[in-house]
C-alpha cells in the first residue's frame, strides 16, 4: 500500500523540482558559462545557491609570496542593480561578529569632519595595541605602515600629545591627507610604506596579485581600466570609506574605495583598501553581479574574489598556508552571510 | 619475537596517495614558481637523574640527554595538495647504572613521506609515513626498520577555533593504534589554548615577539635493541626485543620570535612520568619525576 503513495509523492516532488528548475532564468549570456570561463568554479548549481549555500574555492597559487586569494559565489534575492548598489555602500560594522570597530563614509573632497569618530580611547587590547605602536613610532622606525613623511609627522604629533584622544586626532589628520591624495590622484597618489625596513607599495601589491590571475584580470578588464588601478587615469567615482577593523587580534585603520561599473546586463565592483595602518599590506575584493530571475522574483548571482597581502604570509607556506586559506574562506563566509542577512532584512 | 614490517599504514598511505589526485582533480596545477615550504626544527634537552624502578626495586638513577633535528619540504602539486618529504633524526643518550636493562642509546633516523591536502573549505588532512631505523644502533638490520604512520584531520571553524582528530599507527608498539584529539582555541586576545600533541600548551602573548606558555610534552617511541642486549644485561629474553618508551613532561616556557621565520623555545619543568617497557616480557622500568630543560629552534623558509 505504501508504494503508490511514495510513487505519487515522488512524481509531485519531481514535478515541483522541474518547475523550480525551469523557473530560473537570466537575461543575456548565461552567467554560469561566464563563471566557468574565469573563476575557480567549474560547475555551479544555482539551486543550491538560491537555498543559501555559499560556494568557496581557494584562489590559484601565487608566485607573490605575500599574497593569498579566495573565491566565493552566492546568491541574494534582490535585483542585480540593487545588489550591486548594496555591495558598494554596505556598512559591515553593524555585525558584531565581523569585529569591525568603525566604518564611515568619506566625502569627496574629504574633510576633517569625516574622521571625527576616530577614537583610540579603549580598553580593548587590539585598540591598545594600535595606540602603543603609534606611540612607539619614531621618524625612522615603526611597526606600522607609514611613509617617511608620515612617520615623522606621527612621531612629532604623538610626542607632544600622547593621550589616546590626541593620538586619535593625529591619525585622523594622517588618514584625511591620504584620502585627499587618493581622491585627487587616484592610485597614483598612494604613498608607499617605508618604515618596515623596505619600501612596500600597496598599489604595486594589488596589481601584482591581480596580474597573477590572468583569467580574473581579463574578466575584470573593464573595471581595472576604468578604476585606474592598473595605472591609467580613473574614470569612476567610487564610494570612499575609512574603517577600524580587527585583524589577527590587532586594530587596523584603513582607507578604501568601492567602485561600481555596469557592464552590459551585469555589474562589476572593486573594493580596494588602498591604505592599511598595519598587520597586513593590502586587500582588494572584486565582485561580479548577474541578474537571475526566479519565477516572478528577481535575484542576483554574485561572484566574489578576495586578494590579500600580508607580511606574515611570506613565511607561511605548506600546511600552514592551506590552513590560512581555510581560515580566510571561513571569515569571508561570515561576511557574506552578514550581507545576505542585511539584504533579507533591509531590502 | 620478530614482527613483520607494518603493512596496514603503508597500504592506507598508498591508497590515500592514489586517491587524492582524483579527489582533487578539479584543482589547477601548481605554478612552477610557487613557493615551496621548507621547515627545519632542532631541539636539545636534558632530564636530570631520576630514580628508576624495576619490579618495585630502585635500580638507580637514569639521566637523559636528547637531541633531534627534522627537515621537511612541501612542494605544491595543486593548490589543494602538497607533497611532504623530509628526514628526521632523534637520539636519546641514557646514563644508566651497569646491568640495568636499558640501552645507552636510542635512535631514530627516518624519512618523512606525506601529503597535506585541503579536502573541503573547512577540512584539512595530513598523512605522514616515517619509514626508518628505530634502534639502539648496535647491530642495525632490517628488523630495526619501522614505519609509523600519522593521519590527522583538522577542522577550521574560524580564525580562533580549530579542532583536530587523528590516528597514529605504530604496529611495533604495545599500543599500535593511538587516537589523537586536539584543539586550538584563541579564547582571548592574548590567550590561546593549544592542545595539540606532542606539545599541548596554554599560551600568553606578551607581544608579537614573545610568548609565555605553560605546557606539556608527550614523547615516545618504539625501538629494537641489539641481538645480544639481553645476554649482556643478564636477561637473554631481551635479545633483539622491542622497547616502548613513553615520557610526559610539564613546565613553563618562553617562545621568542627572533625573526619572522625563526623562533626559539626555552622551557624547564618536570618530567612527571617515564616508562621503558619491554612489553613482550613485562619488563617495565618507571622513573620518578625529575627536572628537565629544553631548547628548541624552529625555522621556516
Amino acid at each position: 500500500m505504501m508504494a503508490p503513495v511514495i510513487q505519487r509523492s515522488m512524481v509531485w516532488l519531481f514535478a515541483f523540482a522541474s518547475l523550480f528548475l525551469s523557473s530560473v532564468a537570466w537575461a543575456g549570456p548565461d552567467p554560469l558559462v561566464r563563471l566557468k570561463g574565469f573563476s575557480e568554479f567549474p560547475s555551479v548549481n544555482i539551486q543550491d545557491l538560491l537555498k543559501g549555500e555559499i560556494l568557496s574555492e581557494p584562489g590559484a597559487l601565487m608566485d607573490f609570496k605575500n599574497g593569498i586569494s579566495a573565491q566565493t559565489c552566492y546568491a541574494v534575492f534582490v535585483p542585480a542593480q540593487q545588489a550591486a548598489r548594496k555591495l558598494q555602500l554596505w556598512n559591515p560594522s553593524l555585525h558584531q561578529d565581523l569585529k569591525i570597530f568603525k566604518f564611515h563614509p568619506v566625502n569627496e573632497p574629504s574633510a576633517p569632519m569625516d574622521f571625527r569618530d576616530m577614537s583610540l580611547k579603549s580598553n580593548q587590547r587590539p585598540i591598545r595595541w594600535l595606540l602603543d605602536k603609534t606611540r612607539a613610532t619614531t621618524p625612522t622606525q615603526s611597526d606600522l605602515n607609514l611613509s617617511k613623511e608620515e612617520a615623522e609627522q606621527l612621531a612629532a604629533c604623538v610626542k607632544n600629545h600622547p593621550d589616546p584622544q590626541a593620538v586619535s586626532a593625529c591619525w585622523a589628520q594622517l588618514l584625511q591627507q591620504r584620502a585627499l591624495a587618493f581622491e585627487q590622484q587616484g592610485f597614483a597618489g598612494v604613498a608607499p610604506y617605508e618604515t618596515g625596513g623596505e619600501t612596500m607599495s600597496p598599489v604595486t601589491q594589488l596589481r601584482t596579485m591581480l596580474r597573477e590571475q590572468p583569467a580574473v584580470a581579463t574578466e575584470f578588464a573593464p573595471m581595472l581600466r576604468e578604476s585606474g588601478v592598473l595605472g591609467q587615469e580613473g574614470k569612476l567615482d567610487p564610494f570612499h570609506y575609512w574603517g577600524m577593523y580587527e585583524a589577527d587580534h590587532r586594530a587596523v585603520l584603513n582607507l578604501g574605495a568601492v567602485y561600481l561599473l555596469p557592464v552590459g546586463n551585469r555589474y562589476q565592483l572593486m573594493d580596494a583598501q588602498y591604505y592599511v595602518s598595519g598587520v597586513y599590506y593590502s586587500f582588494v575584493t572584486l565582485y561580479e553581479v548577474w541578474p537571475i530571475q526566479l519565477g516572478n522574483q528577481a535575484a542576483s548571482l554574485i561572484w566574489r574574489g578576495d586578494f590579500f597581502a600580508a607580511p606574515v604570509l611570506q613565511f607561511t607556506s605548506g600546511f600552514e598556508r592551506l590552513a590560512y586559506g581555510a581560515v580566510m574562506v571561513q571569515e569571508l563566509k561570515k561576511a557574506i552571510r552578514a550581507f545576505q542577512d542585511d539584504v533579507k532584512t533591509k531590502p | 619475537m620478530t614482527r613483520w614490517c607494518p603493512q596496514t599504514p603503508g597500504a592506507a598511505f598508498l591508497l590515500t596517495l592514489l586517491a587524492l589526485p582524483f579527489l582533487l582533480s578539479n584543482t589547477n596545477a601548481a605554478s612552477p614558481l610557487m613557493a615551496t615550504a621548507q621547515e627545519f626544527d632542532a631541539d636539545f634537552d636534558y632530564v636530570a637523574g631520576a630514580p628508576t624502578h624495576l619490579r618495585g626495586a630502585n635500580i638507580g638513577s637514569v639521566e637523559e640527554f636528547n637531541a633531534a633535528a627534522r627537515y621537511a619540504v612541501s612542494p605544491a602539486i595543486t593548490k589543494r595538495l602538497l607533497l611532504r618529504l623530509g628526514a628526521e633524526w632523534q637520539r636519546s643518550d641514557l646514563r644508566v647504572p651497569d646491568n640495568v636493562p636499558l640501552p645507552k642509546t636510542l635512535q631514530q633516523a627516518s624519512a618523512i613521506v606525506g601529503l597535506d591536502c585541503q579536502l573541503t573549505d573547512q577540512w584539512l588532512l595530513r598523512t605522514e609515513l616515517d619509514p626508518g631505523i628505530y634502534s639502539d644502533f648496535k647491530d642495525v638490520s632490517w628488523r630495526d626498520v619501522n614505519a609509523p604512520f600519522l593521519l590527522t584531520a583538522a577542522c577550521v571553524v574560524d580564525a580562533d577555533f580549530q579542532w583536530f582528530v587523528g590516528l597514529r599507527l605504530n604496529l611495533y608498539s604495545q599500543y599500535p593504534v593511538w587516537p589523537v584529539l586536539g584543539l586550538r582555541w584563541k579564547f582571548a586576545d592574548e590567550w590561546t589554548l593549544n592542545l595539540i600533541l606532542p606539545h599541548p600548551r596554554l599560551e600568553y602573548d606578551v607581544n608579537e615577539r614573545l610568548k609565555l606558555y605553560l605546557g606539556g610534552r608527550v614523547q615516545g617511541g618504539t625501538y629494537r635493541v641489539s641481538d645480544d642486549f639481553g645476554t649482556d644485561h643478564g636477561d637473554p629474553r631481551l635479545n633483539h626485543e622491542l622497547l616502548d618508551q613513553y615520557e610526559l613532561r610539564v613546565g613553563p616556557g618562553v617562545s621568542w620570535r627572533l625573526l619572522r621565520n625563526m623562533t626559539i623555545d626555552l622551557d624547564v619543568g618536570y618530567m612527571v612520568y617515564r616508562e621503558f617497557n619491554f612489553f613482550d616480557h613485562h619488563v617495565v622500568l618507571r622513573s620518578n619525576p625529575a627536572p628537565y630543560g629544553q631548547i628548541a629552534w624552529h625555522l621556516r623558509f
